[in-house]
């Protein structure tokens, strides 16, 4: 890849186009779809597209269809293998009603624990305060 | 087809958009601009708690504040199709005015999806290097 500088940056999705991707956006959404198209913003346009969540060794998916993303709100993009992706131990799939409430309250504890952790770095140890507008990742 | 021409195609088509709060807007697209700033007419919005509900006439929405837009399926065939289309009819070779017009639409549309393969990489890479 030395000899191809340009595509270090969102030119390097050109080998991720048509391929079954992972997308992790800022706010902890996790979507798996076929990247159709992006841009030099890292915009995606993902193809059927399911959401998943993930809880105590279960996983339930929700159908979305096709998603354009801004990309700005994208953490993390992932091509999944095919032939490993069936191999990969996550668990027993549930319905997403049954495992929703369970997945809002991980969240939700989460949340809580990564505030008070910031509140004491603030507090005791000279931490400027996070996640006002704009500043996120 | 880049995304934002996606977004250009799918005026008039229903669309669900998510902004970073949470909030969400169902509505009818109406234009879009290439700050994916875009106006939507009869909207349903929904808070990020989803326990409020307001219905707009018609709404605003300034590009850099959304995170997804959700659209119809069938429109990423839709937009192959009509832009098949419109090459073949570029090749049938009537207007020179016109035709070089969708002339230029076709590579774009070209390098967009066939990008992944050699070509257009190899050529790339060769145009920077040297």
């Amino acid at each position: 890849m030395d000899s191809l500088i340009p595509f270090t940056t969102s030119g390097s999705l050109v080998d991720c186009v048509d391929r079954k991707m992972l997308v992790v956006l800022r706010d902890g959404r996790k979507l798996h779809g076929v990247l159709r198209s992006y841009d030099q913003f890292a915009n995606l346009v993902l193809e059927d597209t399911v959401e998943r969540i993930y809880h105590a060794g279960a996983f339930a998916e929700k159908w979305h269809g096709l998603f354009l993303i801004r990309g700005e709100n994208v953490v993390l993009l992932g091509e999944i293998d095919l032939d490993l992706e069936d191999d990969v131990p996550i668990g027993q799939q549930v319905e997403w009603v049954a495992l929703e409430p369970y997945h809002k309250t991980d969240v939700e504890t989460k949340k809580q624990r990564e505030d008070a952790k910031a509140q004491i770095l603030y507090d005791k140890k000279g931490f400027c305060k996070e996640g006002g507008e704009g500043d996120g990742y | 087809m880049l995304p934002l021409s996606l977004l250009n195609a799918a005026q008039n088509k229903p669309m669900m958009v998510e902004l970073k709060n949470g909030e969400t807007f169902n509505g009818h697209l109406v234009n879009c601009d290439n700050f994916m700033n875009i106006t939507l007419r009869e909207v349903y919005q929904t808070s990020s708690d989803g326990e409020h509900f307001w219905k707009l006439k018609e709404c605003y929405i300034r590009g850099s504040t959304i995170k997804y837009l959700r659209v119809p399926d069938a429109l990423l065939d839709a937009v192959k199709d009509e832009q098949n289309r419109a090459r073949d009819a570029g090749r049938g070779g009537r207007g020179g005015f016109v035709g070089g017009n969708r002339g230029r639409g076709a590579p774009g549309y070209r390098g967009g999806r066939g990008g992944r393969g050699g070509p257009m990489r190899g050529g790339r890479g060769r145009g920077r290097g040297g």
